[in-house]
Protein backbone atom coordinates (compact mmCIF):
# COMPACT_ATOMS: atom_id res chain seq x y z
CA UNK A 1 0.00 0.00 0.00
CA UNK A 2 1.82 3.34 -0.51
CA UNK A 3 0.36 6.71 -2.35
CA UNK A 4 -3.65 6.61 -2.01
CA UNK A 5 -4.25 8.92 -4.30
CA UNK A 6 -2.27 7.23 -7.37
CA UNK A 7 -3.98 4.32 -6.94
CA UNK A 8 -6.85 4.45 -9.65
CA UNK A 9 -9.17 1.28 -7.11
CA UNK A 10 -8.48 3.52 -3.89
CA UNK A 11 -10.09 7.13 -6.41
CA UNK A 12 -12.56 5.13 -7.49
CA UNK A 13 -13.95 3.91 -4.47
CA UNK A 14 -14.00 7.45 -2.70
CA UNK A 15 -15.84 9.09 -5.73
CA UNK A 16 -18.42 6.04 -5.40
CA UNK A 17 -18.62 6.05 -1.83
CA UNK A 18 -18.82 9.89 -1.00
CA UNK A 19 -21.31 9.97 -4.26
CA UNK A 20 -23.49 7.86 -2.22
CA UNK A 21 -23.45 9.03 1.22
CA UNK A 22 -24.22 13.10 -0.66
CA UNK A 23 -27.23 10.91 -2.76
CA UNK A 24 -28.51 9.30 0.31
CA UNK A 25 -28.20 12.82 2.34
CA UNK A 26 -29.94 14.98 -0.02
CA UNK A 27 -32.93 12.21 -0.03
CA UNK A 28 -33.30 12.29 3.51
CA UNK A 29 -33.02 15.99 3.22
CA UNK A 30 -35.99 15.75 0.67
CA UNK A 31 -37.87 13.77 2.44
CA UNK A 32 -37.78 15.34 5.15
CA UNK A 33 -39.08 18.79 3.50
CA UNK A 34 -42.03 16.83 2.45
CA UNK A 35 -42.87 16.44 6.27
CA UNK A 36 -41.89 12.34 5.83
CA UNK A 37 -40.89 10.43 8.73
CA UNK A 38 -37.27 9.67 8.34
CA UNK A 39 -35.55 9.93 12.06
CA UNK A 40 -34.58 5.74 11.35
CA UNK A 41 -32.89 6.89 8.12
CA UNK A 42 -31.43 9.51 9.29
CA UNK A 43 -29.83 7.43 12.72
CA UNK A 44 -28.33 4.82 10.08
CA UNK A 45 -27.30 7.74 8.05
CA UNK A 46 -25.95 9.27 10.78
CA UNK A 47 -24.21 6.09 11.58
CA UNK A 48 -22.84 5.86 8.07
CA UNK A 49 -21.37 9.56 7.97
CA UNK A 50 -18.82 8.17 11.44
CA UNK A 51 -17.96 5.15 9.84
CA UNK A 52 -16.86 5.22 6.24
CA UNK A 53 -14.53 8.21 6.62
CA UNK A 54 -12.45 7.00 9.23
CA UNK A 55 -11.91 3.66 6.95
CA UNK A 56 -10.60 6.40 4.12
CA UNK A 57 -8.45 8.30 6.44
CA UNK A 58 -6.82 4.85 7.46
CA UNK A 59 -6.56 3.45 4.13
CA UNK A 60 -4.86 6.86 3.18
CA UNK A 61 -1.90 7.21 5.04
CA UNK A 62 -1.47 3.83 4.71
CA UNK A 63 -0.28 -0.07 5.57
CA UNK A 64 0.58 0.27 9.06
CA UNK A 65 -2.18 2.99 10.03
CA UNK A 66 -4.91 0.73 8.17
CA UNK A 67 -3.25 -2.21 10.49
CA UNK A 68 -3.40 -0.09 13.79
CA UNK A 69 -7.39 0.95 12.60
CA UNK A 70 -8.12 -2.65 12.32
CA UNK A 71 -6.43 -4.16 15.28
CA UNK A 72 -8.58 -1.19 17.22
CA UNK A 73 -11.68 -2.13 15.61
CA UNK A 74 -10.99 -5.57 16.82
CA UNK A 75 -10.21 -4.68 20.40
CA UNK A 76 -13.37 -2.85 20.49
CA UNK A 77 -15.72 -5.49 18.95
CA UNK A 78 -13.71 -8.13 21.94
CA UNK A 79 -14.78 -5.58 24.54
CA UNK A 80 -18.30 -5.24 23.72
CA UNK A 81 -18.00 -8.82 23.64
CA UNK A 82 -16.79 -9.44 26.91
CA UNK A 83 -18.78 -6.67 28.08
CA UNK A 84 -21.90 -8.74 26.90
CA UNK A 85 -20.66 -12.21 28.42
CA UNK A 86 -19.58 -10.84 31.25
CA UNK A 87 -16.10 -11.98 30.94
CA UNK A 88 -14.48 -8.23 31.27
CA UNK A 89 -14.95 -9.78 35.08
CA UNK A 90 -12.08 -11.72 34.55
CA UNK A 91 -8.49 -9.37 33.97
CA UNK A 92 -6.21 -11.89 33.84
CA UNK A 93 -8.27 -13.55 30.83
CA UNK A 94 -8.89 -10.35 28.97
CA UNK A 95 -5.12 -9.52 29.20
CA UNK A 96 -4.41 -12.74 27.03
CA UNK A 97 -7.13 -11.99 24.70
CA UNK A 98 -5.69 -8.09 24.32
CA UNK A 99 -2.37 -9.13 23.47
CA UNK A 100 -3.45 -11.80 21.38
CA UNK A 101 -5.53 -9.26 19.46
CA UNK A 102 -2.50 -6.96 19.67
CA UNK A 103 -0.21 -9.70 18.28
CA UNK A 104 -2.31 -10.46 15.30
CA UNK A 105 -1.39 -6.60 14.25
CA UNK A 106 1.97 -6.90 14.94
CA UNK A 107 2.95 -10.02 13.39
CA UNK A 108 0.57 -8.06 10.30
CA UNK A 109 2.81 -4.81 10.19
CA UNK A 110 6.47 -6.73 10.47
CA UNK A 111 8.55 -8.27 7.88
CA UNK A 112 8.77 -11.98 7.48
CA UNK A 113 11.88 -12.69 9.25
CA UNK A 114 12.89 -15.40 6.35
CA UNK A 115 11.65 -14.00 2.90
CA UNK A 116 11.51 -10.37 4.18
CA UNK A 117 8.32 -9.40 2.83
CA UNK A 118 5.66 -7.62 4.34
CA UNK A 119 3.62 -9.82 6.76
CA UNK A 120 4.86 -13.02 8.77
CA UNK A 121 2.21 -14.90 7.43
CA UNK A 122 3.64 -18.41 9.83
CA UNK A 123 2.83 -16.64 12.18
CA UNK A 124 -0.19 -15.57 11.54
CA UNK A 125 -1.56 -19.19 11.57
CA UNK A 126 0.36 -20.11 14.27
CA UNK A 127 -1.05 -17.40 16.80
CA UNK A 128 -4.18 -19.43 18.13
CA UNK A 129 -1.88 -22.04 19.54
CA UNK A 130 0.09 -19.91 21.37
CA UNK A 131 -2.73 -17.98 22.20
CA UNK A 132 -5.18 -20.72 23.03
CA UNK A 133 -1.97 -22.33 25.56
CA UNK A 134 -1.80 -19.22 27.14
CA UNK A 135 -5.15 -18.94 28.03
CA UNK A 136 -5.20 -22.41 29.02
CA UNK A 137 -2.65 -21.80 31.64
CA UNK A 138 -4.06 -18.56 33.35
CA UNK A 139 -6.50 -21.32 35.78
CA UNK A 140 -3.21 -23.20 36.37
CA UNK A 141 -1.07 -20.07 37.28
CA UNK A 142 -4.54 -19.13 39.47
CA UNK A 143 -4.66 -22.76 40.89
CA UNK A 144 -8.48 -22.60 40.77
CA UNK A 145 -10.85 -24.90 38.73
CA UNK A 146 -14.52 -24.08 39.53
CA UNK A 147 -16.11 -21.91 37.12
CA UNK A 148 -12.75 -21.93 35.02
CA UNK A 149 -14.47 -23.46 31.58
CA UNK A 150 -16.58 -20.36 30.80
CA UNK A 151 -14.12 -17.67 30.81
CA UNK A 152 -11.70 -20.13 28.85
CA UNK A 153 -14.13 -20.85 26.54
CA UNK A 154 -15.35 -17.08 25.91
CA UNK A 155 -11.91 -16.20 25.52
CA UNK A 156 -11.08 -18.66 22.91
CA UNK A 157 -13.94 -17.81 21.01
CA UNK A 158 -13.23 -13.95 21.92
CA UNK A 159 -9.35 -14.54 20.56
CA UNK A 160 -10.03 -17.03 17.48
CA UNK A 161 -13.78 -15.42 16.05
CA UNK A 162 -13.21 -11.57 17.18
CA UNK A 163 -9.76 -11.37 17.02
CA UNK A 164 -7.97 -13.70 14.90
CA UNK A 165 -10.81 -14.09 11.96
CA UNK A 166 -11.06 -10.57 11.92
CA UNK A 167 -7.64 -9.76 11.65
CA UNK A 168 -7.21 -11.30 8.38
CA UNK A 169 -8.07 -7.95 7.18
CA UNK A 170 -4.94 -6.26 8.46
CA UNK A 171 -2.73 -8.96 6.91
CA UNK A 172 -4.50 -8.24 3.94
CA UNK A 173 -2.84 -4.31 3.79
CA UNK A 174 0.23 -6.64 2.82
CA UNK A 175 -1.43 -7.63 -0.57
CA UNK A 176 -0.65 -5.93 -3.98
CA UNK A 177 -4.35 -5.03 -4.28
CA UNK A 178 -4.76 -4.01 -0.79
CA UNK A 179 -6.87 -1.66 -2.01
CA UNK A 180 -9.07 -3.34 -4.20
CA UNK A 181 -9.62 -6.27 -1.52
CA UNK A 182 -10.08 -4.06 1.64
CA UNK A 183 -12.60 -1.59 -0.23
CA UNK A 184 -14.28 -4.44 -1.78
CA UNK A 185 -14.41 -6.02 1.37
CA UNK A 186 -15.82 -3.08 3.09
CA UNK A 187 -18.26 -1.89 0.49
CA UNK A 188 -19.62 -4.96 -0.73
CA UNK A 189 -20.11 -6.90 3.52
CA UNK A 190 -22.50 -3.90 4.47
CA UNK A 191 -24.41 -3.77 1.00
CA UNK A 192 -25.21 -7.67 1.75
CA UNK A 193 -26.59 -6.56 4.73
CA UNK A 194 -28.39 -4.32 3.29
CA UNK A 195 -29.70 -6.44 0.32
CA UNK A 196 -30.91 -8.94 2.82
CA UNK A 197 -32.68 -6.28 4.87
CA UNK A 198 -34.06 -4.47 1.48
CA UNK A 199 -35.53 -7.84 0.20
CA UNK A 200 -36.41 -8.98 3.05
CA UNK A 201 -39.05 -6.18 3.48
CA UNK A 202 -40.44 -6.33 0.28
CA UNK A 203 -40.86 -9.96 -0.50
CA UNK A 204 -40.25 -11.53 2.54
CA UNK A 205 -42.62 -13.69 4.45
CA UNK A 206 -41.20 -16.71 4.97
CA UNK A 207 -38.87 -16.92 8.18
CA UNK A 208 -35.40 -17.76 7.92
CA UNK A 209 -33.93 -18.46 10.80
CA UNK A 210 -36.93 -17.74 13.88
CA UNK A 211 -35.52 -19.07 16.66
CA UNK A 212 -32.32 -16.98 15.97
CA UNK A 213 -32.89 -13.92 14.15
CA UNK A 214 -37.39 -13.53 13.57
CA UNK A 215 -36.22 -10.48 11.24
CA UNK A 216 -34.59 -12.55 8.63
CA UNK A 217 -36.53 -14.33 5.68
CA UNK A 218 -35.69 -16.47 3.03
CA UNK A 219 -36.62 -13.60 0.48
CA UNK A 220 -33.93 -11.59 2.38
CA UNK A 221 -31.36 -14.08 2.61
CA UNK A 222 -31.43 -15.31 -1.22
CA UNK A 223 -32.23 -11.56 -2.64
CA UNK A 224 -29.17 -10.98 -0.63
CA UNK A 225 -26.92 -13.47 -2.08
CA UNK A 226 -27.89 -12.74 -5.86
CA UNK A 227 -26.78 -8.97 -5.11
CA UNK A 228 -23.76 -10.88 -3.69
CA UNK A 229 -22.87 -12.98 -6.59
CA UNK A 230 -23.56 -9.66 -9.37
CA UNK A 231 -21.52 -7.69 -7.48
CA UNK A 232 -17.83 -8.72 -8.12
CA UNK A 233 -18.90 -8.12 -11.36
CA UNK A 234 -20.07 -4.69 -11.23
CA UNK A 235 -17.02 -3.49 -9.45
CA UNK A 236 -14.12 -5.89 -11.62
CA UNK A 237 -12.16 -2.96 -11.35
CA UNK A 238 -11.44 -3.92 -7.79
CA UNK A 239 -9.70 -6.88 -9.05
CA UNK A 240 -8.07 -6.87 -12.38
CA UNK A 241 -6.08 -10.23 -11.77
CA UNK A 242 -9.46 -12.77 -10.97
CA UNK A 243 -10.81 -14.55 -13.35
CA UNK A 244 -14.63 -15.84 -13.70
CA UNK A 245 -14.05 -18.22 -10.79
CA UNK A 246 -12.44 -16.30 -8.04
CA UNK A 247 -15.60 -13.88 -9.22
CA UNK A 248 -17.99 -16.05 -8.28
CA UNK A 249 -16.49 -17.47 -5.35
CA UNK A 250 -15.92 -13.87 -3.84
CA UNK A 251 -19.70 -13.61 -4.51
CA UNK A 252 -20.67 -16.82 -2.79
CA UNK A 253 -17.69 -15.73 0.53
CA UNK A 254 -19.74 -12.47 1.20
CA UNK A 255 -23.65 -13.67 -0.06
CA UNK A 256 -23.05 -16.44 2.18
CA UNK A 257 -20.50 -15.91 4.50
CA UNK A 258 -21.98 -12.19 5.38
CA UNK A 259 -25.34 -13.75 6.63
CA UNK A 260 -23.65 -16.24 8.37
CA UNK A 261 -21.26 -13.92 10.71
CA UNK A 262 -24.64 -11.85 11.01
CA UNK A 263 -26.37 -15.08 12.58
CA UNK A 264 -23.31 -15.85 14.56
CA UNK A 265 -23.55 -13.04 16.26
CA UNK A 266 -27.32 -13.32 16.44
CA UNK A 267 -26.89 -16.64 18.05
CA UNK A 268 -24.39 -15.43 20.51
CA UNK A 269 -27.04 -12.09 21.19
CA UNK A 270 -30.18 -14.63 21.76
CA UNK A 271 -28.12 -16.86 23.76
CA UNK A 272 -27.17 -13.72 26.37
CA UNK A 273 -30.77 -12.07 25.98
CA UNK A 274 -29.79 -8.65 24.67
CA UNK A 275 -30.75 -6.99 21.51
CA UNK A 276 -27.41 -4.94 20.83
CA UNK A 277 -23.84 -6.06 21.54
CA UNK A 278 -23.04 -2.28 22.51
CA UNK A 279 -24.60 1.68 21.95
CA UNK A 280 -21.40 2.94 20.57
CA UNK A 281 -22.54 3.83 17.01
CA UNK A 282 -26.40 5.46 17.69
CA UNK A 283 -28.67 3.07 14.74
CA UNK A 284 -26.20 1.02 14.49
CA UNK A 285 -25.72 -0.63 17.74
CA UNK A 286 -22.29 -1.53 18.67
CA UNK A 287 -19.31 -1.63 16.44
CA UNK A 288 -19.17 -5.76 16.88
CA UNK A 289 -23.02 -5.98 15.42
CA UNK A 290 -21.54 -3.68 12.37
CA UNK A 291 -18.23 -5.75 11.93
CA UNK A 292 -20.26 -9.14 12.60
CA UNK A 293 -20.47 -10.25 8.83
CA UNK A 294 -16.72 -8.66 8.28
CA UNK A 295 -15.89 -11.68 10.62
CA UNK A 296 -16.78 -14.41 8.52
CA UNK A 297 -16.12 -12.79 5.12
CA UNK A 298 -12.48 -11.78 5.94
CA UNK A 299 -10.26 -14.57 6.68
CA UNK A 300 -12.17 -16.97 3.80
CA UNK A 301 -11.96 -13.94 1.38
CA UNK A 302 -7.88 -14.07 2.48
CA UNK A 303 -7.85 -18.18 1.48
CA UNK A 304 -9.26 -18.38 -1.23
CA UNK A 305 -7.26 -15.03 -2.66
CA UNK A 306 -3.96 -16.59 -1.28
CA UNK A 307 -5.08 -20.07 -2.59
CA UNK A 308 -5.79 -18.40 -6.23
CA UNK A 309 -4.08 -15.78 -7.49
CA UNK A 310 -1.15 -15.32 -4.61
CA UNK A 311 -1.19 -12.32 -2.52
CA UNK B 1 -26.98 -29.96 30.97
CA UNK B 2 -26.96 -26.74 32.70
CA UNK B 3 -26.95 -23.05 30.70
CA UNK B 4 -23.86 -21.00 31.61
CA UNK B 5 -24.86 -17.81 33.33
CA UNK B 6 -23.66 -14.56 31.55
CA UNK B 7 -23.98 -11.38 33.28
CA UNK B 8 -23.38 -8.89 31.00
CA UNK B 9 -22.12 -5.49 32.77
CA UNK B 10 -24.83 -3.21 33.97
CA UNK B 11 -24.05 -0.30 32.19
CA UNK B 12 -24.54 -2.62 29.12
CA UNK B 13 -26.85 -0.72 26.76
CA UNK B 14 -24.91 3.37 27.62
CA UNK B 15 -22.87 5.12 25.23
CA UNK B 16 -19.21 5.29 26.32
CA UNK B 17 -20.21 9.38 27.02
CA UNK B 18 -23.08 7.99 28.89
CA UNK B 19 -21.10 5.33 30.68
CA UNK B 20 -18.30 8.42 32.03
CA UNK B 21 -21.57 10.74 33.22
CA UNK B 22 -22.54 7.52 35.02
CA UNK B 23 -22.34 6.96 39.02
CA UNK B 24 -21.00 5.16 40.49
CA UNK B 25 -18.88 3.52 37.23
CA UNK B 26 -18.50 0.21 36.55
CA UNK B 27 -14.82 -0.73 36.50
CA UNK B 28 -13.32 -0.97 33.05
CA UNK B 29 -9.97 -2.50 32.33
CA UNK B 30 -9.16 0.25 30.12
CA UNK B 31 -10.27 3.34 32.18
CA UNK B 32 -8.18 1.38 35.27
CA UNK B 33 -4.96 1.53 33.14
CA UNK B 34 -5.35 4.78 31.82
CA UNK B 35 -6.09 5.95 34.91
CA UNK B 36 -3.32 4.49 36.57
CA UNK B 37 -0.54 5.62 33.54
CA UNK B 38 -2.51 9.35 33.55
CA UNK B 39 -1.83 9.79 37.29
CA UNK B 40 1.82 8.95 37.14
CA UNK B 41 2.14 11.93 34.72
CA UNK B 42 0.13 13.94 36.74
CA UNK B 43 2.57 13.23 39.71
CA UNK B 44 5.53 13.50 37.60
CA UNK B 45 4.24 17.00 36.53
CA UNK B 46 3.61 18.30 40.02
CA UNK B 47 6.60 17.36 41.05
CA UNK B 48 8.94 18.76 38.61
CA UNK B 49 7.10 21.53 37.97
CA UNK B 50 5.55 22.48 40.95
CA UNK B 51 8.61 21.33 43.55
CA UNK B 52 5.01 19.71 44.75
CA UNK B 53 6.03 18.44 48.91
CA UNK B 54 3.81 16.37 51.27
CA UNK B 55 3.70 16.45 54.55
CA UNK B 56 1.66 14.17 57.28
CA UNK B 57 1.43 11.20 55.11
CA UNK B 58 1.52 9.06 58.26
CA UNK B 59 -1.66 10.85 59.25
CA UNK B 60 -3.89 9.32 56.74
CA UNK B 61 -5.82 6.33 57.58
CA UNK B 62 -4.36 2.86 56.62
CA UNK B 63 -7.53 1.17 56.49
CA UNK B 64 -11.58 1.82 56.08
CA UNK B 65 -13.10 4.96 54.31
CA UNK B 66 -12.31 8.16 55.27
CA UNK B 67 -13.01 12.15 53.92
CA UNK B 68 -10.21 14.29 53.01
CA UNK B 69 -11.10 18.45 53.20
CA UNK B 70 -9.47 20.83 51.75
CA UNK B 71 -9.02 24.65 50.79
CA UNK B 72 -10.06 25.25 47.13
CA UNK B 73 -7.76 26.97 45.78
CA UNK B 74 -7.22 26.04 41.68
CA UNK B 75 -7.61 22.76 39.38
CA UNK B 76 -4.14 21.33 41.22
CA UNK B 77 -6.14 20.55 44.48
CA UNK B 78 -7.80 17.49 43.57
CA UNK B 79 -4.43 16.43 41.84
CA UNK B 80 -2.47 17.02 44.91
CA UNK B 81 -4.20 15.19 47.15
CA UNK B 82 -4.74 12.16 44.80
CA UNK B 83 -0.67 12.32 45.07
CA UNK B 84 -0.73 11.55 48.66
CA UNK B 85 -2.51 8.53 47.89
CA UNK B 86 -1.20 5.26 46.72
CA UNK B 87 -1.40 4.67 43.17
CA UNK B 88 -3.27 1.67 43.38
CA UNK B 89 -6.07 3.45 45.67
CA UNK B 90 -7.14 6.53 42.97
CA UNK B 91 -9.47 4.30 41.37
CA UNK B 92 -11.47 4.22 44.99
CA UNK B 93 -11.17 7.55 45.62
CA UNK B 94 -13.82 10.28 44.30
CA UNK B 95 -12.82 13.81 44.10
CA UNK B 96 -16.44 15.46 44.41
CA UNK B 97 -16.23 17.45 41.28
CA UNK B 98 -19.17 20.55 40.64
CA UNK B 99 -21.47 18.55 37.84
CA UNK B 100 -22.23 22.11 36.16
CA UNK B 101 -18.49 22.27 35.74
CA UNK B 102 -16.79 19.06 35.02
CA UNK B 103 -19.62 16.73 33.94
CA UNK B 104 -20.92 18.95 30.26
CA UNK B 105 -18.15 19.21 27.64
CA UNK B 106 -16.59 16.08 26.48
CA UNK B 107 -12.87 16.55 27.22
CA UNK B 108 -13.42 18.14 30.48
CA UNK B 109 -15.64 14.69 31.55
CA UNK B 110 -13.16 12.53 30.19
CA UNK B 111 -11.11 13.95 32.13
CA UNK B 112 -12.80 14.34 35.08
CA UNK B 113 -13.93 10.82 34.68
CA UNK B 114 -11.35 9.16 33.36
CA UNK B 115 -8.02 10.63 34.92
CA UNK B 116 -9.71 12.54 38.30
CA UNK B 117 -12.59 9.19 39.14
CA UNK B 118 -14.45 12.45 40.04
CA UNK B 119 -18.20 11.87 41.56
CA UNK B 120 -20.58 14.26 39.94
CA UNK B 121 -21.79 16.57 42.77
CA UNK B 122 -24.97 18.74 42.45
CA UNK B 123 -24.40 21.53 43.77
CA UNK B 124 -27.14 24.07 42.84
CA UNK B 125 -30.48 21.89 42.29
CA UNK B 126 -29.53 18.57 44.50
CA UNK B 127 -26.93 18.93 46.93
CA UNK B 128 -28.90 16.91 49.47
CA UNK B 129 -29.28 13.89 46.49
CA UNK B 130 -25.57 14.62 46.63
CA UNK B 131 -24.31 14.51 49.95
CA UNK B 132 -26.32 11.06 50.12
CA UNK B 133 -24.34 9.43 47.24
CA UNK B 134 -21.54 11.04 49.39
CA UNK B 135 -22.93 8.81 52.15
CA UNK B 136 -23.12 5.90 50.09
CA UNK B 137 -20.07 6.03 48.62
CA UNK B 138 -18.50 5.89 52.42
CA UNK B 139 -20.38 2.57 52.98
CA UNK B 140 -18.21 0.58 51.03
CA UNK B 141 -15.35 -0.94 52.55
CA UNK B 142 -11.89 1.80 51.33
CA UNK B 143 -13.13 4.08 49.78
CA UNK B 144 -12.09 8.24 49.74
CA UNK B 145 -14.00 10.93 49.33
CA UNK B 146 -12.23 14.26 48.19
CA UNK B 147 -13.91 17.23 49.54
CA UNK B 148 -13.66 20.76 48.87
CA UNK B 149 -16.70 22.41 51.36
CA UNK B 150 -15.95 25.99 50.31
CA UNK B 151 -18.25 24.69 47.57
CA UNK B 152 -15.74 26.78 44.53
CA UNK B 153 -12.10 28.14 43.89
CA UNK B 154 -11.26 31.01 45.86
CA UNK B 155 -11.34 34.68 44.09
CA UNK B 156 -8.44 35.88 46.57
CA UNK B 157 -6.26 32.95 48.12
CA UNK B 158 -7.92 33.18 51.33
CA UNK B 159 -9.99 30.42 52.74
CA UNK B 160 -13.89 30.67 52.18
CA UNK B 161 -16.35 29.43 54.95
CA UNK B 162 -17.12 25.65 54.53
CA UNK B 163 -20.36 25.40 53.97
CA UNK B 164 -22.38 23.02 55.98
CA UNK B 165 -23.23 20.07 53.75
CA UNK B 166 -19.66 18.45 54.93
CA UNK B 167 -21.43 18.50 58.44
CA UNK B 168 -24.95 16.66 57.58
CA UNK B 169 -22.84 14.11 55.70
CA UNK B 170 -20.30 13.13 58.29
CA UNK B 171 -22.10 13.76 61.85
CA UNK B 172 -23.28 10.73 63.67
CA UNK B 173 -20.47 8.39 61.53
CA UNK B 174 -17.47 6.80 62.70
CA UNK B 175 -15.84 7.79 59.33
CA UNK B 176 -12.73 10.06 59.96
CA UNK B 177 -12.32 13.27 58.25
CA UNK B 178 -8.67 14.12 57.18
CA UNK B 179 -7.79 18.18 56.89
CA UNK B 180 -5.44 18.86 54.47
CA UNK B 181 -3.81 22.24 53.47
CA UNK B 182 -2.83 23.10 50.17
CA UNK B 183 -0.28 25.83 49.92
CA UNK B 184 0.69 27.64 46.57
CA UNK B 185 -2.09 26.86 44.81
CA UNK B 186 -3.75 29.88 44.08
CA UNK B 187 0.13 31.16 42.87
CA UNK B 188 0.32 28.08 40.74
CA UNK B 189 -3.10 28.15 39.16
CA UNK B 190 -5.15 31.26 40.20
CA UNK B 191 -9.26 30.72 39.31
CA UNK B 192 -9.38 32.85 35.37
CA UNK B 193 -5.75 31.72 34.10
CA UNK B 194 -5.58 29.15 31.15
CA UNK B 195 -2.61 26.95 32.50
CA UNK B 196 -0.49 27.09 35.57
CA UNK B 197 2.29 28.25 36.44
CA UNK B 198 5.15 26.16 38.19
CA UNK B 199 5.16 27.88 41.29
CA UNK B 200 6.15 25.80 44.82
CA UNK B 201 3.35 23.33 45.82
CA UNK B 202 2.99 21.89 49.28
CA UNK B 203 0.54 19.68 50.75
CA UNK B 204 -0.03 19.29 54.49
CA UNK B 205 -2.10 15.96 56.34
CA UNK B 206 -3.42 16.59 59.49
CA UNK B 207 -4.63 14.08 61.86
CA UNK B 208 -8.23 12.86 61.49
CA UNK B 209 -11.15 14.25 62.99
CA UNK B 210 -14.79 11.91 63.65
CA UNK B 211 -17.94 13.49 65.01
CA UNK B 212 -19.54 10.30 65.88
CA UNK B 213 -21.44 12.51 68.70
CA UNK B 214 -22.48 15.36 66.54
CA UNK B 215 -26.33 14.96 65.03
CA UNK B 216 -27.50 15.77 61.81
CA UNK B 217 -29.01 19.15 62.57
CA UNK B 218 -28.09 22.51 61.24
CA UNK B 219 -26.54 23.91 64.03
CA UNK B 220 -24.53 20.54 64.44
CA UNK B 221 -23.67 20.86 60.72
CA UNK B 222 -22.22 24.06 60.72
CA UNK B 223 -19.97 23.95 64.03
CA UNK B 224 -18.65 20.84 62.13
CA UNK B 225 -17.57 22.95 59.20
CA UNK B 226 -16.68 25.82 61.08
CA UNK B 227 -14.32 23.16 62.91
CA UNK B 228 -12.94 21.66 59.95
CA UNK B 229 -11.88 24.93 58.46
CA UNK B 230 -9.82 25.66 61.41
CA UNK B 231 -8.46 22.57 61.78
CA UNK B 232 -7.61 23.07 57.69
CA UNK B 233 -6.79 26.85 58.41
CA UNK B 234 -4.49 25.88 61.19
CA UNK B 235 -2.29 23.40 58.94
CA UNK B 236 -1.13 26.86 57.03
Amino acid sequence: MSDALQNPIFRDYFVVLMGLLVVAGTLILVLRLLHKNVDHAWKAYRGWLFMIPPVFVALYFGRVTTIVFFTLLSLSAFFEFARATGLYRDWGMLSVVILGIISVGVVSAMDDPGTKVHGWYGMLMALPVYVVAAIMMIPIIRDRAKGQLQPIALSVVGFIYIGWMFGHLSYLTNAKNAYGYLLYLLFAVPLNDIAAFTFGRIFGNRKFRPNISPNKTWAGSIGALAVSMALPWLVRFSFPEFGTAELILTGIIVGIGGQLGDLTISVMKRDIGIKDMGAVIEGHGGILDRVDSLIYVAPLFFHMTRYFVGL
Amino acid sequence: MESWHYEPTPDFDKTPIERLRDFPRHPHFFVYWMRTFANLVVRAILRIGNRFEIAGRENLPSSGSFVMVANHASHLDAPSLLAALPLKQVHRAFPAAAADYFFTNLPVLAFSAIVMNAMPFDRRENPKQSIDACRQLLESEGHVLILFPEGTRTADGSIGPFKPGIGFLIAGSAIPVVPCHIRGAWKAWPKGNWIPRPRKLTLTIGKPLVFADKQRVKDDALAIAETLRSAVAALD
